[in-house]
């Protein structure tokens, strides 16, 4: 039995105007137990649609969807029993309650009886390390003390499949680090255990994940390993180009020309630089960028051939970049 | 089936535990709760003592101001209650527990029953020691029965208002404001209701809050026993089973279509 298995599933939102979009479409995945499965895509690619989905917010349009063999839509209270949500910057809970009091008050919410509640929040604030704010009230909480306390919700019921959207969403390198190091101890600690996460950051995924699927436009377009993503492109050479100036634009310029739709601009205003991704397939075509810049009156400053990572993958297939990262 | 029970009350008495730890950690809470209203009951009491009114007409008031304390809590309290747990985040939050929504509605009511309960205990205390109210102490059994009874179908009756507010928020709202006034002016707050034509009276008794207010105050007051209350009592008797179940019904919809349409708010308006 999967952790998680979708169907060909499907979920649309009417737009103003009774157009339907597609928020997912025919999304497959099976998620196997003791697996870090990473959800990649850009902004409104659909996957917190997913997430509420998989967490019996939100019902499919069509196709199917189990969460450790149970139906999502017809055993709803089965699901809720055994999985539970993390969003990065989520603020549930009561602001005026201590994070203690707060915490007590989800475990009641799964039925613990009101001691083992109290012994279960003891042991979250010790495993998060919250002993200094967990007698502060929710509203005067910092973001990364929010985050962990977040975490902790989300442990009470000792979910056997974690979702956590956006995890490290807005948090210095300190606690983003310190909430990847527990979710690999998460997993680490329950074999059984799954944990589905979403994110922007590239390298958290590559850290962090046995297998990735990358969805772009509710679609998933790759699944794999870091390692097999990486393999899609072994053949493709990724080049790097700064041109002098502020161009915003330029990567599109570049596609219209007709040039390879993997690539990515940003532009830098300190330096005054435009810095260029690209996955080309040799180095001719390689000159010819070259030379459609120059001949275009851009100033190119350096070219240099790069090593492939897990971004240029998400490159290739999507056609931009992931985040302004 | 047990178990959903059990979980039910354990959820309702630990929102209800967040809704008065909470709600009375600000010092504040006093003024709004209790003085605010003691003072509006005080100026109907000392206007009917200038006027010489009879000693009967405070303990009507007083019942009145008690009573109607219930009824704001209700629109106020338990009608913004789900709108403002969606809005906080903590609604989504709910329903991925399996904890049943009744439970925390529930615990809305009773958290809310007790902060009022306290208002309403201070009007009553503050009304026979100040203006000097009286009563009559062979009501109070029948008084008691009617209050429960009150107080079941009051809540009920603001659990289907949550939904509605929850789906309609701002025009519900307004509805709600728009109806404070007649309702204040139908229960009786300050008149008994029998000087009004048979069809209004009718229509006001459709309301829990004014059959209670009615028998509280014979009971109290005129020393009616139970068996002259029959009727206030089968009619409350009545409501609560209906209004329960359209309680359950409109929350069962209200999280289908949170569920198809993606959002719980639709309708901005
Ligand atoms: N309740 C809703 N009603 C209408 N449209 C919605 C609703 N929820 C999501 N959508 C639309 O569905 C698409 C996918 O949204 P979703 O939130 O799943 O994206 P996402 O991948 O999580 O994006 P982000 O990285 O910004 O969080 C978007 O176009 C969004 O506007
Ligand atoms: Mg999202």
């Amino acid at each position: 039995m999967y952790s998680i298995e979708t169907i060909e599933l499907s979920r649309t939102f009417k737009r103003n105007k009774g157009r339907l979009i597609y928020a997912l479409r025919d999304v497959n995945i099976k998620v196997r137990k003791g697996e870090i499965f990473g959800l990649l895509g850009p902004n409104g690619a659909g996957k917190t649609t997913l997430i509420r989905i998989l967490a019996t917010l939100l019902l499919p349009t069509s196709g199917k969807a189990y969460v450790l063999g149970y139906d999502v839509v017809g055993e709803a209270n089965k699901v809720r029993e055994v999985i539970n949500v993390v969003s990065g910057g989520e603020r549930s809970g009561y602001g005026i309650m201590t994070v203690k009091e707060n915490l007590w008050y989800f475990t009641q919410l799964y039925g613990l009886s009101r001691r083992d509640g109290w012994r279960k929040v003891r042991e979250l604030i010790e495993l998060l390390g919250m002993e200094d704010f967990a007698d502060i009230r929710l509203n005067r909480l910092s973001t990364g003390m929010i985050q962990k306390y977040n975490l902790a919700r989300g442990l009470i019921n000792d979910p056997k499949v974690l979702f956590l959207d956006e995890p490290t969403l807005g948090l210095d390198v300190e606690v983003a680090k310190y909430i990847r190091r527990l979710i690999r101890k998460l997993i680490k600690e329950d074999p059984e255990r799954t944990i589905f996460l979403t994110t922007h950051y590239m390298a958290e995924a590559e850290e962090l994940c046995d297998r990735i699927a990358i969805i772009h436009k509710g679609r998933i377009v790759a699944l794999g390993s870091p390692e097999q993503l990486k393999k899609m492109i072994c053949d493709e050479l990724v080049y790097k180009l700064e041109v002098k100036g502020i161009y915003s634009k330029l990567g599109e310029r570049l596609k219209e020309a007709g040039f390879s739709k993997a690539v990515s601009s940003k532009s830098d205003i300190t330096t005054g630089l435009t810095s260029l991704r690209m996955v080309l397939s040799s180095e001719e075509e390689a000159e010819e960028v070259v030379k459609w810049l120059i001949g275009s009156g851009y100033k190119v400053i350096s070219i240099s051939k790069v090593e492939p990572s897990l971004e240029d993958v998400f490159l290739k297939l999507v056609g931009g970049k992931l985040s302004e990262e | 089936m047990r178990s959903r029970i059990t979980l039910l009350l354990k959820v309702a008495y630990a929102r209800a535990y967040v809704r008065i730890k909470g709600g009375n950690r600000e010092p504040s809470w006093v003024v709004w709760e209790i003085l605010l209203p003691l003072l509006a009951v005080a100026s109907v009491a000392y206007t009917y003592m200038i006027l010489g009114a009879p000693r009967e007409y405070i303990g009507f008031v007083v019942i009145g101001g008690a009573m109607i304390s219930y009824w704001f809590n209700v629109i106020w309290g338990m009608g913004n209650a789900l709108y403002w747990e969606k809005e906080t985040g903590n609604l989504e939050t709910f329903m991925i527990t399996p904890a049943p929504l009744e439970g925390l509605l529930l615990g809305m009511a009773l958290g809310g029953m007790f902060n009022t309960t306290l208002r309403a205990l201070s009007i009553v205390l503050v009304g026979t020691m100040a203006f000097k109210a009286s009563f009559n102490p062979s009501g109070l059994p029948a008084a008691f029965l009617i209050f429960v009874l009150t107080m079941v179908a009051l809540y009920s009756l603001g659990m289907c208002i949550a939904s509605i507010f929850l789906m309609y928020s701002r025009s519900g709202w307004r509805a709600a404001e728009v109806l404070q006034e007649p309702i204040m002016f139908l229960s009786g707050l300050y008149y008994p209701i029998s000087i009004f034509p048979t069809l209004i009276q009718l229509l006001a008794s459709s309301i829990p809050l004014t059959i209670g207010m009615d028998g509280i105050r014979r009971s109290l007051l005129l020393g009616y026993n139970l068996y002259d209350l029959r009727f206030h009592v089968i009619s409350l008797s009545v409501m609560i089973p209906v209004l329960a179940y359209l309680a359950k019904r409109m929350l069962r919809y209200m999280e289908l279509r949170a569920k198809v349409e993606g959002r719980l708010t639709l309708r901005w308006m």
